[in-house]
């Protein structure tokens, strides 16, 4: 872990790490990935539902991430920053894929009836990858919200820049997730 | 009930099931969860759902350290600087192979740092000829890499 160098000895902040890596400090960039390289890939991962593509694309989103880390301008968090590029990257991964869903809410469809299979009823392994599966199937700004929201913390003002829209779409992407999710796992 | 609104809490579930909520947020989510079906069945869900978080495969972060560092020396070194180091290997290469064992190659560390590295057209220098390493090196090591190269040290030649 980086840590204040001028006798503090406290634990640098990102935009200490920032400042630091544009001084061309590779420890602090290290730092960074270890802190955020996680999250990235679970975007990545809820986007494009495969390993290796989330893994390539986590590498692709540092590297460029660092690339621009000049014209990084601390409007947005580094965390934000680094989310919205993993994001990009996976949607650009998805339509080299040809498979990209249609995302937007109001296209969204309707709720598909999904049984659960009964031999899955309390047994929580496989409640939660009953879970996550039925995640994959929420159009891409909702499913976006739920997990940036749930998994990582972030606030909907946050999660409204990683995925294009407003704070209030945000929110209302995220509700919209969840009660799609009630629907399918009941 | 208490007091506070199921529209509050709902807001905070996230941040209740990942235990990231303010303790005294947490006790008035608890006791209002004990009298609400419908806030405890959107925790349940929350709680779900963050449990099931897909595992970070081990060694990502490494790998991306890898390929950051591998990106940044590549991109900081132009062409003409790969031309340069490719020109102060060769002239490196004939120092080294001169029939002179008792040369180590620790007498010049910058060099044989270079040479190390498996990363040798990568290495954050760009300039000319091998301008760079040679900032490193003592007058001694100067003096016996222009000896090895036969273009004189104080005793060359124009």
């Amino acid at each position: 872990m980086v840590r204040d160098d001028e006798g503090s000895g406290e634990v640098l902040s990102d935009e200490e790490l920032v400042e630091r890596g544009r001084a061309g400090d590779d420890a602090a960039l290290s730092e960074l990935v270890e802190r955020h390289h996680a999250a990235a890939y679970r975007v990545a991962f809820s986007m494009l539902q495969e390993d290796d593509a989330a893994q390539d694309v986590v590498q692709d989103a540092f590297i460029k991430a660092f690339r621009a880390l000049a014209g990084f301008r601390g409007e947005a968090s580094f965390r934000t920053w680094i989310l919205t590029i993993a994001g990009n990257e996976a949607r650009s991964a998805l339509r080299r894929r040809g498979r990209r869903r249609e995302t937007a809410l109001e296209d969204a469809g309707p709720v598909r009836s999904q049984q659960k299979p009964p031999d899955m009823e309390a047994v929580d392994a496989q409640e939660a990858a009953w879970a996550r599966k039925m995640m994959g199937t929420l159009p891409e700004k909702q499913k976006l919200s739920v997990a940036l929201r749930i998994e990582e913390g972030l606030s909907f003002k946050e999660i409204g820049e990683i995925i294009g829209s407003s704070e209030g779409a945000a929110r209302v992407n995220y509700f919209h997730g969840i009660r799609r999710l009630r629907e399918l796992l009941q | 009930m208490s007091n506070m609104k199921c529209e509050t809490v709902r807001e905070w579930v996230p941040d209740y099931v990942s235990g990231r909520l303010a303790r005294l947020d947490d006790t008035s989510v608890r006791s209002h969860l004990k009298a609400c079906d419908e806030c405890r069945a959107e925790v349940e869900l929350a709680r779900l759902i963050f449990e099931s978080r897909v595992d970070v495969p081990d060694g990502l972060a490494n790998r991306v350290r890898d390929a950051v560092r591998y990106d940044r020396r590549s991109v900081s070194r132009p062409w003409w600087g790969i031309t340069a180091a490719a020109v102060a290997a060769l002239a490196l290469g004939i120092g080294f192979s001169s029939d002179r064992p008792e040369q180590s190659e620790s007498a010049i560390p910058g060099y044989a740092y270079e040479l190390d590295d498996e990363n040798l057209w990568l290495s954050d220098d760009g300039l000319i000829a091998g301008a760079p390493a040679l900032d490193a090196l003592s007058d001694e090591a100067l003096l016996q890499f222009l000896d090895e190269l036969d273009v004189g040290g104080a005793g060359g030649s124009a």
